[in-house]
């Protein structure tokens, strides 16, 4: 635990960087108070963006529902003695594997640090198969599309016209709460994408390597450098006739003012031992971890990551392309869980996965196609691990949860799953409401994944 | 990336450090100098920099002639008359077998010295609508993702079309899309028609989600609905048509022959010849050929009234301004419905309305113009100071993506942004967009400030010892002038802009430039070019 308070170099760092307009925007100074958060709490979202196939991420190990699983998934199934079993405390009477590429997240199962919530995908409001294909009820527009699927996970936008993310609006609801901490609530490794965005809330970006610093402006050894960031700054400050101008000159005085003190918390950044993937995500994860250490340095007490992994859109070559993804997923995350402990802040953490759709259960010949509901995970020492979330569907094409080849309807809604991590993340129950707006439409508003 | 954005930023500080720690001093006389008079015709160098900044990959003192000598339209025919410069050849022509890098080397090289500027910069745009990305399984088949380029560029001023079916037989879009290898159902394995592509055609490549007006604006049904263009059945029924192809050549449907330079070829044992339900209600009949169910899609697909706002809207967009009006694109939909002669789909039709239309051409004063786009940002650079190599290559250690753009490196199907993003605040209040922006956050931003001020102040014809591949600007000419910071700054405003800068960029400029002594010729100039190419008002084109 670094407990490290921020220091005179790092203030005037701060302070010299000249925080613009920008900047104060994201910490309006006149609404300082005291905040009533009194710990430090993080989720730490990881997007498969493409759409996981999560019905070959969790497996039916039975007899009787692994055939049915076989028989619908043909030459695109698991072996059923390949999958890596889990044994949750409460058995809906069926026993389920992992894909047999993750074995370094499945004793994290055992353990009771991750979870699994069945099923899950936008909704506006509960709906049963009859209900889609009679059309009876309003569904989120576009289903199926990546895009779409993408931006209603993150914007549990349903039928609404609403273009801001459940982070975003969650991060405008405390921003009272957080006006001492240095950074937005909001960080993304992977770019910008609704979900971060609310109305006032604005994601920071920042690489695998923390912020990329301005050489030419802030080395002090480059002949000029304050010169030449004050010219910098200048021209940066001056009002565009553009709004297109504004709004770059808005990040770009965001970046150059923030980047010493991110560089310079995350100078102090303890070494970890843990040592993460060779990969994009295992690098992300690797630089989440380092924020979560300079956490106090940068006062921060709420804070919303984002990364992202791609490549899930496996129409071709699925079996292929599989085990390298959620090998990679799997080995990320509890190489994250890991450092996290290491860190001693393991219990102020949850990630959990997002993805566009599930996928279909039935194959176009060594693919599969776009669909609606799948699995989530949970990950977490506040995550009540060990056990499966909702009903897993029946995975018989044609069944009662199958609108079509195979394509599942979801039993919960995303913004369900959201509100739970949200109650988690210290929100009220009308500041969950402002963030997931169409969670008025279920009855279950909290899927207790989280203690 | 990550070690590629490490070695950069290593490069920088070495590199940095030793030439600016050197440059002490400061001081230096100023003095303004008169700027030429304006040439007797009608299009101001000014204008001349705007138009090329839309329609080339950066404007060069002897294109901003050309622009005044031939006229807009004169200089676009010119262009549309020029040699193709294609990827391909170069490639095979290569020792060693061809890598991605040196893909995105000859990118560079076309983009930056290439004298077809306008089909170049047309085929970068279709490359962003029509996608294929090396970040798939196209990661081993740069010559494959080179001859897809190709087919963009040799179509570019071609028809719309035609273009739909080179791209549909694509063997680098049937990798990338997955219909190469697709099959007719076979229900007893529960297997039906990879849609993959049939879906996106119509999403992405042709007609959108939803009905659109000629204007370009959705369309709404009597609830104030968007209305949908097609269903999942649709994707279904097109899934069935792009069944039956492989790469042309192959013994067999299941032994590929990996060959990328011909047409995808038809294998009828494979295609599904039930007869299909198209957009619209259009029926196929049964027992049609692999070929003529796609002649036949195709045509379908062409014939939807969304293709032409669909498509000009996002050219537009790629060429000129980030929000145009309904009647802009309805000017140019309009054009690609008829292109004065009753065809439909010309593109170099379509080009010409977008390049000479008032809204392009005479912006009001607060237009939100477009963002630059990254790689915009590094050509324009290298083509105003004729940036090369001694090697001839450019070698970026893959600092294309890390500043969020590459050429051919998506990282989907969706582009490397969307066309209605729109940044928060201010811009979507207003109901504004800016697809560009979407890629421009705190890092990428940095990323690219960092390789502006590495391309200027290390990578400029003054480096002692330059590498064989070291990208060096020639700023010579301009270094003959430095003493008078004044004059410098005039000569470098006038290569980028045509002299279009405020006053307040030009005073931080010569000040900047004074900071050094009258005979540190070499960092005055990299002064003055890296405070104008980082300046938000050089960064949005209008």
């Amino acid at each position: 635990m670094n407990n490290r308070t921020l220091d005179r170099r790092d203030f005037l760092g701060l302070a010299a960087a000249g925080i613009g307009a920008g900047a104060l925007a994201l910490a309006p100074a006149e609404e300082a108070r005291a905040a009533p958060f009194t710990d430090y709490r993080a989720l730490v979202c990881v997007f498969l963006f493409g759409g996981n196939d999560s019905f070959n991420m969790v497996v039916p190990r039975s007899l009787a529902e692994y055939n049915a699983y076989a028989r619908s998934r043909q030459n695109l199934a698991i072996a059923r003695d390949a999958l890596l079993p889990i044994d949750p405390l409460t058995s809906d009477g069926a026993q389920y594997g992992l894909h047999p590429s993750m074995t370094a997240l499945a004793p994290l199962f055992a353990s009771g640090q991750f979870g699994i919530v069945a099923n899950v995908g936008p909704l506006v409001q509960p709906v049963t198969r009859d209900q889609v294909l009679s059309r009876s009820v309003p569904l989120p527009p576009q289903l199926f599309s990546h895009n779409d699927q993408q931006g209603q996970w993150q914007t549990l936008a349903g039928r609404l016209p609403l273009t801001t993310g459940w982070a975003g609006r969650a991060a405008d609801e405390i921003a009272a709460d957080t006006t001492a901490q240095r950074l937005p609530v909001n960080v993304t490794l992977a770019g910008t994408t609704s979900f971060q965005i609310g109305a006032n809330a604005v994601p920071y970006a920042i690489g695998n390597d923390g912020s990329p610093a301005y050489f030419v402006l802030t080395n002090p050894q480059a002949a000029f450098a304050a010169e030449r960031r004050a010219m910098f700054e200048r021209l940066l400050a001056a009002r565009s006739p553009s709004p297109i101008g504004r709004s770059f000159s808005a990040v770009q005085t965001r970046s150059l003012a923030l980047a010493d003190a991110v560089n310079g918390a995350l100078a102090q950044a303890p070494t970890l031992r843990t040592t993460f993937p060779q990969s994009q995500l295992g690098a992300q994860l690797a630089a989440v971890a380092r924020m979560i250490s300079v956490r106090d340095r940068l006062a921060m007490q709420r804070q919303v990551f984002f990364v992202a992994i791609g490549g899930f859109d496996t129409h071709d070559s699925q079996n292929t392309l599989q085990p390298g993804l959620l090998g990679d997923v799997s080995s990320s995350l509890a190489a994250f869980q890991s450092g996290l402990t290491e860190l001693g802040i393991a219990d102020s953490v949850v990630t959990f996965t997002q993805s566009d759709f599930g996928r279909t259960l039935t194959s176009n010949g060594d693919g599969t196609d776009h669909a609606w509901g799948g699995h989530q995970l949970v990950l977490g020492n506040p995550v009540r691990g060990r056990q499966i979330y909702g009903r897993m569907p029946s995975l018989e094409i044609n069944s009662a949860d199958d609108i079509g080849g195979g394509r599942i309807v979801p039993t919960l809604s995303a913004d369900q799953y959201a509100a739970t991590l949200l109650r988690w993340f210290g929100l009220t129950p009308a500041q969950i409401a402002a963030s997931a707006p169409n969670l008025a439409n279920f009855s279950v508003r909290d899927l207790q994944f989280v203690s | 990336m990550t070690r590629a954005a490490i070695s950069l930023r290593g490069a920088l500080l070495t590199s940095l450090a030793a030439l600016l720690v050197a440059c002490g001093g400061g001081g230096g006389s100023g003095g303004g100098v008169t700027p030429p008079p304006p040439p007797p015709v009608t299009i101001s160098r000014a204008e001349a920099a705007a138009f090329l900044r839309q329609s080339s990959f950066g404007p060069t003192s002897s294109e901003i002639d050309r622009v005044i000598s031939q006229g807009y339209a004169g200089w676009i025919d010119q262009q549309i008359s020029q040699t193709d410069s294609l990827q391909a050849p170069v490639l095979r022509a290569l020792p060693a077998a061809p890598t991605q890098d040196d893909r995105v080397d000859v990118w560079f090289r076309h983009a930056v010295q290439g004298p077809d500027q306008l089909r170049l910069r047309v085929a970068f745009a279709l490359s962003q609508i029509l996608v294929v990305s090396e970040r798939s399984a196209l990661n081993q088949f740069p010559v494959g993702l080179a001859v897809y380029y190709d087919t963009l560029t040799q179509n570019a001023f071609g028809n719309f079309r035609e273009l739909m079916e080179q791209v549909a037989l694509s063997p680098a879009m049937g990798v990338y899309l997955s219909h190469l290898g697709n099959q007719k159902p076979n229900t007893a394995l529960n297997i039906r028609p990879d849609e993959n592509f049939a879906r996106e055609m119509m999403q992405l490549f042709t007609i959108g989600l939803v009905e659109l007006n000629p204007d370009g604006t959705v369309r709404r049904d009597a609830q104030n609905q968007p209305i949908p263009t097609y269903d999942q059945a649709t994707i279904e029924n097109f899934a069935r048509i792009y069944t039956g192809w492989m790469f042309a050549g192959s013994p067999t449907f299941f032994q590929p022959s990996f060959n990328f330079d011909q047409p995808m070829q038809a294998f009828e044992t494979f295609h599904d010849t039930g007869a299909k339900t198209l957009l619209r209600g259009t029926l196929l009949p049964a027992g049609q050929t692999a070929r003529a169910d796609l002649e036949a899609a195709l045509d379908n697909l062409f014939a939807h009234p969304n293709v032409a706002p669909f498509i000009s809207k996002q050219l537009i967009q790629r060429l000129t301004v980030s929000n145009p009006s309904p009647a802009y694109v309805g000017r140019v939909a309009a054009r690609f419905e008829n292109n004065g002669i009753g065809v439909r789909g010309d593109l170099a039709a379509v080009v010409r309305a977008i390049l000479l239309d008032g809204e392009a051409r005479t912006p009001a004063a607060d237009a939100p113009g477009k963002l630059m786009e990254p790689l915009m940002r590094l050509t324009s650079v290298w083509r105003a100071f004729d940036g090369r190599a001694a090697s001839g290559r450019y070698r970026l250690n893959n600092a294309d993506i890390i500043v969020g753009q590459g050429p051919l490196r998506s990282p989907s199907v969706f582009n490397f942004y969307r066309p209605d993003y729109a940044p928060p605040g201010e811009m979507r209040a207003a109901g504004l967009v800016s697809p560009e922006m979407e890629i421009a956050n705190e890092a990428t931003v940095a990323y690219m400030a960092n390789l502006l001020a590495f391309a200027t102040f290390a990578g400029n014809s003054s480096a002692a010892n330059p590498a064989p591949d070291d990208i060096l600007i020639d700023i010579t000419s301009e270094q003959q002038i430095a003493g008078n910071a004044a004059q410098l700054v005039d000569r470098v405003a006038d290569k980028l802009l045509g002299g279009a800068i405020s006053t307040a960029l030009r005073n931080e400029a010569i000040a900047m430039a004074e900071r050094s002594p009258a005979n540190a010729t070499a960092v005055r100039v990299a002064e003055v070019i890296h405070t104008i190419v980082t300046s938000p008002e050089y960064v949005v084109q209008r």
